[in-house]
């Protein structure tokens, strides 16, 4: 039992499983409008775009979160602007712009390569390694979110359903389209640390989908949503305590887990369902008068 | 099935246009769709707007909802009221994505967005508007079932609910039987017969000549971004016309007060000599002249 324990008795772990717990509910809830607007692809290039934005910080010398979120931002504006503008679809859009992001970063560290080290957190996650800032980080863009939806909720909601109606119905679609990604940018800002650049696509992406495997409401995807990516991630990074694997990766094998188990799960029950409604049928034909001819 | 009946109170001719386009030109990004269109919409009236792809209808309706680029021209709007025309809009069923989810109540109650203030949840107000909505058009028995378990017919009638929410002063319904079987496209025209009966104005666009245009009040018909012709279908519907929109040679036959478009002149139009004559006087082909 006092091995059970043991993670909580480290100060550095407590902050661990809180980060950790934080930016799975975090990814998680913006990954539901991420995953219903089909943008998954988005959160998967965006993650690596901000790598360069991490290292041009860096390199001018100003804040990692400030000069992060405005180059992620930067690279969700301009996707937007170069699909819409010149008729290049969206997933070539974000080939585009977030490797070539990403290439910035990998060309200055190539350069300079005295700093190369400093990138491993960004690049694969180290959340033993976090900071009481970094948390308050995570917990502010929560909040900051959080509200966000709550006042949004239904622009968010009808955007999301049907863009054109919402649009026709005086739903300032720009405006939305502008918070969403600074919403995701800064979403993957916070949870970097905690994730990587390599890994942050995926807690945006599984969580969701593994709601909707569970649901046809909205209201309960956001929640189950929400409540698999805080509970995936603080199981990950205590359970990555004991199997001495990297914390991020243990987090998303888990949702990845859970993501196969509910489908196995559901495939069953639609398989007894279907059995079902074949006995039923046998059963009725069996109750039925035998035709002269057969 | 004839022409839909007239509404309780016709428009009045000498009550201002609903919306009125004075020599519009539109489109997108400096590209005229539209050509100078003279068009007035008259409250309560139901207009069908047909013609070819390409030819404009889509960006007629998206003009009225004021998202194209006016480049001249301009639309007046009187909607009698305070504040900007209110205007219900259902868009073509290919459009949505079905695996959202989400009821059918909450696609009807997200029509009152706006007026339902910041919180994320609707009032009890709103609700009962969404279920006066879904009862007008019978089907508030669904409300709790997800949009994607409804028939064509069905959701159609979900989004005329969520137009109708919020109180519009028209309502535009773009290609609205695209992929309807015979029943449905039946039962819409039924539909939208009581809509119009019961007042709303009506703006649709359709590629259906037979099932639907032929039943309307009053169609204009574009070709090439310009008004071909405006009228009563027997007005519109003839092979010179449809020639000028479409650019192919059909024939037209007229049975009472209702309008056939005969697509292929080749197909054999008679029945074979074996069966009964049919009822009613004998469709007579008007034919275009050639040449």
């Amino acid at each position: 039992m006092a091995e059970l324990l043991e993670p909580f008795e480290f100060d550095f772990m407590r902050r661990a499983l809180l980060a950790a717990t934080l930016a799975g509910l975090l990814t998680a809830s913006v990954g539901v409008f991420v995953v219903l607007r089909r943008l998954s692809y988005i959160g998967h290039g965006l993650s690596h775009g901000i790598f360069g934005g991490a290292v041009v910080s860096f390199v001018v010398g100003i804040n990692f979160y400030l000069g992060a979120t405005i180059w992620g931002a930067f690279c969700v504006l301009l996707i937007n602007a170069v699909s819409r503008r010149w008729q290049i679809s969206g997933d070539a859009a974000i080939g585009i712009i977030t490797t070539a992001a990403f290439a910035i970063g990998v060309a200055l560290i190539s350069r300079e390569r005295t700093f190369t080290r400093d990138f491993e957190a960004v690049l694969f996650g180290e959340v033993l390694g976090i900071s009481n800032g970094d948390v308050a980080a995570i917990a502010g863009t929560m909040l900051l979110v959080g509200a966000l939806c709550f006042v949004w909720w239904k622009r968010l909601v009808f955007v999301t359903f049907d863009e054109e109606v919402a649009r026709a119905s005086g739903v300032p679609l720009a405006w939305v389209e502008v918070v969403f990604s600074l919403v995701l940018a800064a979403t993957v800002i916070a949870c970097l640390q905690v994730l990587g650049v390599t890994l942050i696509a995926a807690a945006l992406v599984i969580p969701p989908v593994t709601a909707r495997l569970l649901t046809d409401s909205f209201a309960r995807l956001f929640f189950l949503a929400a409540l698999t990516g805080a509970l995936t991630g603080f199981l990950g990074v205590y359970l990555s305590w004991f199997v001495d694997v990297s914390s991020g990766a243990t987090v998303v094998l888990l949702q990845a887990a859970v993501f196969v188990l509910v489908l196995a799960l559901g495939g069953l029950r639609a398989r007894r369902r279907e059995r079902g409604g074949r006995r039923r049928e046998r059963d009725a034909l069996a109750g039925m008068p035998r035709s002269p001819l057969g | 099935m004839d022409r839909i009946g007239a509404p309780a109170a016709p428009p009045a001719a000498s009550a201002p246009p609903l919306v009125a386009f004075d020599g519009v030109s539109a489109g997108y990004e400096g590209e005229p769709v539209l050509h100078q269109i003279d068009l007035n919409l008259r409250r309560g009236e139901c207009v069908g707007i047909m013609g070819p792809s390409g030819s404009g209808k889509t960006t007629l309706l998206r003009t009225l909802l004021g998202q194209t680029q006016r480049l001249a021209g301009a639309v007046r709007e009187h909607s009698g009221r305070a504040g900007a025309l209110r205007v219900g809009y259902v868009p073509q069923l290919e459009s949505i994505d079905w695996s959202f989810p989400i009821t059918v109540e909450q696609v009807v109650l997200l029509g009152r967005w706006r007026e339902s203030g910041w919180r994320p949840w609707f009032s009890r107000r709103d609700r009962a508007l969404a279920r006066q909505a879904l009862e007008r058009l019978g089907i508030d028995h669904l409300r709790r079932r997800s949009i994607r378990a409804l028939s064509g017919g069905q959701q159609q009638r979900v989004f005329i609910a969520r137009a109708l929410i919020g109180d519009p002063d028209i309502v535009l319904l773009d290609e609205p039987t695209t992929g309807f079987d015979i029943k449905t496209r039946h039962d819409f025209i039924h539909l939208l017969g009581e809509l119009y009966r019961g007042g709303l104005t009506i703006v649709l666009t359709t590629h259906d000549l037979n099932a639907v245009a032929a039943h309307l009040p009053r169609l204009v018909c574009l070709g090439e971004g310009r008004v071909v012709a405006d009228g009563a279908p027997p007005r519109v519907l003839t092979p010179d016309v449809l020639r000028a929109a479409y650019g192919a040679e059909v024939a037209v036959l007229r049975r009472g007060h209702t309008v056939y478009v005969v697509e292929h002149e080749d197909a054999p139009l008679e029945p074979p000599a074996a069966e009964p004559p049919a009822a009613g006087p004998a469709p007579v082909p008007e034919r275009a002249p050639h040449g």
